[in-house]
């Protein structure tokens, strides 16, 4: 059996606390917080709070290229399949089966096809997208009620504008409430879209995953990246829908 | 087969106060149903009727008062085992979906500790004694309709044979036709029976119909008066109740009244394939100068027209309908609104098993009212169907 | 043309990795030989343990706490809050802060999973008691039925499928994460995945497609398993509601 890839090394000659790298305490402190590993240290994150810039925006770009492409290709194969019911089994069976694909295995399975880089991170989380939208969009649509459509088309609509007016504004709640939980998801895995060699927060988190300051900068920032997007979302859709109360899901 | 002994159930001053309400939901009601009588509990919304009734098993708590069930406080048991021994029915069903329909019923045998045999063996009893067919044991209440669900209902409640049942607007969710339906048979068991039941529904002629007393509470939870249908209609105690009765509190009595109390006419029968010579001659002076054609049952299918006469043998398929078909327990108000409906004169009357009984008309009905029976002042609580 | 070439090539050479061994290919590890199913299965095996662990420890704490809160109707906020939570957090991590915390090994990475597989089914077991018909609840507890009765008998079996999904997702989440456990000293699939030096880019993919297949696998026998758990009664009453 092949010795195990283990990151704890210790090295007792070092004052640095177990379970940190070798060379760590040669770069920082080699005393308080930081050479003692705790839980977190905020002088050390201000100092180097910088570090995490480049990964933060590069994780949001990721994220947002994602979410973007998933939520078109998701919306209009629901709008399609909506009047071609026939086609929706397949398709719930299709993006139920790219979701159960774990991400590292898909990020690794493209390899060979996109190499590392951007795409290989995006494609992967882009089907992990399309599941949740497809389904809520879906259900949206599907719940409009029936009185509702009968009197848009008993006032003259046609199909199009009864989809425009009618449909999607009572589907919306649902459609946004997919979108909300699907950018949460996003921006919780690509954490893992350095393995694809896409950068991302994973990248500093991986560079240092024994120092705790380090994990939890990286989890803290991460999930504030959820919360302002979520915010913002939920923030457009009061503005674009007064009369909705937005649903907490 | 033998019943468990029906227990009378007592109000004392039973009290319910919500937290934060001004008012009390039920106030200090004073109601006295003796043991093996159907008490109604009637009123306008709000008038807190069904938190009465709920009281009585617990699922809401007495706040002050009590109420007292064979004597025995309420309170005296845990909730669980107090409910083991009162049948619930609701408005709708609560039937486990996932659940069969032997299932269903047997829950509270089940939680009693009842042994398989004997639990089998009430399933069936029960489902022969509410008109179920027993083929449905199997089946879940999905496949069911909704008239049969109703019955799996009260049959579900009385599997353990309790000595009380409380009934939350049993047949509300029903279509009129099969509410009338279904009223008529509970009417029949309970004949059988002899539950003490607590009837709660907002319909006042579901009230007058099936209630041996009835309680009209008004908002507020206040018992407006409590008194066989007979008083409330001759006498009501105030305005309120006079109001909630009815303007129409005269052809309100017709409720009173069943088919089955009066002499009904007879029609000359005939069956299929008899030599119409025949049944023309019992045609001649009879009381109702139209043929009946039933089948070897003797249930109606159909009256028979002149032209159906005009063959030498009598067909098979009448040329008019035997519409309405009256049924035998029913009260004198439906059966007149139904011939009214079907602008017929003459309609067929038939029994628990849909054997022709009699012939009901128009006639009948107001030669009945014009009588002295109908005018007596002392008319009793109506009579309960006897098997 | 060359790429689909070069495509089908690395899938071929996967599948050649998965079924027999050869020599690895980094230097110092030349004499000892890698891939073939039984190599394979070591760290499979391994990965579905830590799983299977992980999600019986999340069943143990998530159901019960969201069939007692769903059952009483209380709680809401916090169960489906604590859902949402869930999805934000970044597995791995949590991966990394407990190994940080608490040490590595198996036991301590299982514990980790279980905290991200425990958000699921909380709030789905949550809202799938009330979600259940309350006037079968209530004819339940008005004919007498103990509150743990009316909870097993009823509101169980009757929110059974909807729990399930949320055990699917959990099951899923977590075979996902125990990959990268191979961060923190767990041999699994991982390790095969990230061993480019070791394994090969035949290995990698090998291992990428060992850990889909599982996946696939597991999420097919959990639909199976949600599709016995659901109420004959059930199915019925939905295709009446649908017809």
């Amino acid at each position: 059996m092949l010795a195990a890839k283990s990151l704890m090394v210790a090295d007792a000659a070092n004052k640095c606390a177990p379970g940190l790298p070798a060379n760590f305490c040669h770069h920082h402190e080699t005393t308080g917080c930081v050479a003692g590993n705790g839980l977190f240290c905020f002088g050390w994150a201000a100092d180097n709070f910088d570090r995490y810039v480049g990964p933060f925006f590069r994780h949001f770009e990721i994220v947002a290229i994602s979410v973007v492409a998933g939520f078109v290709i998701a919306l209009a194969l629901a709008l399609y399949s909506h009047r071609h019911r026939a086609l929706v089994p397949p398709l719930l069976g299709a993006t139920g089966v790219l979701y159960t694909i774990p991400s590292v295995a898909f990020f690794f399975l493209l390899l060979p096809i996109t190499g590392l880089g951007l795409w290989t991170a995006v494609i992967p989380l882009t089907a992990y997208t399309l599941q949740i939208i497809y389904r809520n969009a879906l259900a949206g649509l599907s719940n409009v009620p029936a009185d509702a459509k009968d009197a848009g088309r008993g006032m003259g609509m046609s199909e199009r504008q009864l989809l425009r007016r009618v449909e999607l504004p009572l589907a919306t709640p649902e459609i946004v409430a997919g979108l909300r939980i699907a950018i949460v998801s996003t921006v919780a895995i690509a954490t893992l879209a350095f393995l694809a060699g896409a950068g991302g927060l994973g990248d500093p988190l991986y560079a240092q995953p024994t120092f705790k300051t380090n994990i939890i900068m990286v989890g803290v920032l991460t999930i504030a990246m959820a919360l302002i997007l979520d915010l913002i979302v939920v923030l457009a859709q009061r503005f674009a829908m007064p009369w909705q109360r937005a649903r907490s899901r | 087969m033998g019943h468990a002994e029906a227990l009378s159930v007592a109000f004392q001053k039973a009290t319910k106060v919500y937290p934060g309400a001004d008012h009390p939901a039920v106030n200090e009601l004073e109601v006295d149903v003796p043991a093996g009588e159907i008490c109604v509990f009637v009123g306008p919304s709000g008038c807190g009727k069904t938190t009465a009734m709920r009281m009585v098993n617990r699922m809401v708590d007495i706040t002050e008062g009590d109420i007292l069930v064979g004597g025995t406080s309420v309170r005296e048991r845990s909730p669980s085992d107090l409910r083991r021994e009162i049948g619930y029915v609701i408005q709708q069903t609560g039937l486990f979906p996932h659940r069969t329909i032997a299932q269903n019923i047997a829950t509270v045998p089940g939680l009693l500790g009842w042994d398989g045999d004997r639990v089998e063996a009430r399933v069936r009893t029960l489902m022969q004694l509410i008109s179920l067919d027993p083929d449905l044991a199997d089946r879940y209440p999905a496949q069911l309709s909704g008239g049969q669900q109703q019955r799996v209902g009260v049959a579900r409640a009385l599997a353990a044979d309790p000595g009380v049942m409380l009934m939350d607007e049993p047949f509300g969710a029903v279509d009129p036709i099969n509410r009338e339906r279904l009223q008529n048979e509970f009417l029949r068991l309970q004949a059988e029976v002899q539950k003490t039941i607590l009837f709660v529904t907002h319909d006042i002629d579901e009230a007058i119909k099936m209630g041996d007393r009835v309680a009209i509470l008004r908002e507020g939870g206040i018992l407006a008066q409590y008194a066989t249908p007979a008083e409330l209609l001759m006498a009501p105690a105030d305005d309120f109740v006079e109001d909630f009765v009815g303007a129409d509190r005269a052809l309100k009595r017709l409720a009173l009244l069943r088919v089955a109390d009066i002499d009904l006419w007879k029609a000359p029968l005939a069956f299929v394939g008899q030599a119409t010579a025949e049944v023309r001659a019992k045609l001649e002076g009879a009381e109702v100068p139209h043929a009946l054609l039933v089948d070897s049952e003797r249930r109606p299918l159909g009256w028979l027209s002149e032209t159906d006469l005009q063959q030498e043998l009598v067909p098979a398929t009448p040329d008019i309908s035997p519409e309405p078909v009256i049924d035998r327990d029913d009260v004198m108000r439906d059966a007149l609104s139904d011939v009214l409906q079907h602008e017929t004169m003459y309609a067929p009357v038939v029994d628990a098993e849909g054997r022709i009984a009699g012939v009901l008309s128009v006639e009948i009905i107001s030669e009945f009212l014009g009588s002295k029976e109908a005018l007596s002042e002392e008319h009793a609580a109506v009579e309960r169907p006897t098997e | 043309m060359i790429l689909l070439a070069s495509i089908i090539d690395s899938f071929t050479g996967a599948f050649d990795f998965i079924l027999h061994s050869r020599q690895a290919v980094g230097s110092g590890h030349a004499d000892v030989p890698v891939g073939g199913i039984p190599f394979i299965w070591t760290f499979a095996r391994t990965q579905l343990e830590v799983s299977a662990i992980a999600l019986g420890g999340a069943l143990a704490v998530g159901m019960p706490i969201g069939l007692i809160l769903g059952h009483i109707g209380k709680g809401e906020y916090f169960a489906v809050g604590f859902g949402n939570a869930g999805r934000a957090v970044p597995e791995i991590a949590v991966v990394f802060l407990l190994a940080a915390l608490i040490g590595i090994g198996l036991g301590n990475v299982a514990l980790a999973l279980g905290i991200l597989g425990l958000p699921p089914i909380l709030t789905n077991t949550f809202v799938a008691i009330r979600q259940v018909d309350p006037t079968a609840v209530q004819a339940a507890e008005g004919m007498g039925m103990r509150p743990w009765q009316v909870i097993l008998r009823v509101e169980l079996p009757l929110a059974a499928p909807t729990i399930m999904t949320g055990i699917r997702t959990a099951a899923i989440n977590i075979f996902a994460t125990a990959t990268i456990a191979s961060f923190v000293g767990l041999s699994t699939l991982g390790d095969l995945v990230t061993g480019t030096n070791v394994y090969g880019t035949d290995g990698v993919v090998a291992g990428a497609i060992v850990i889909a297949v599982l996946a696939g696998s597991i999420e097919a026998a959990l639909a199976g398993v949600q599709r016995l758990v659901t109420p004959r009664g059930l199915k019925l009453q939905r295709a009446a509601r649908s017809a």
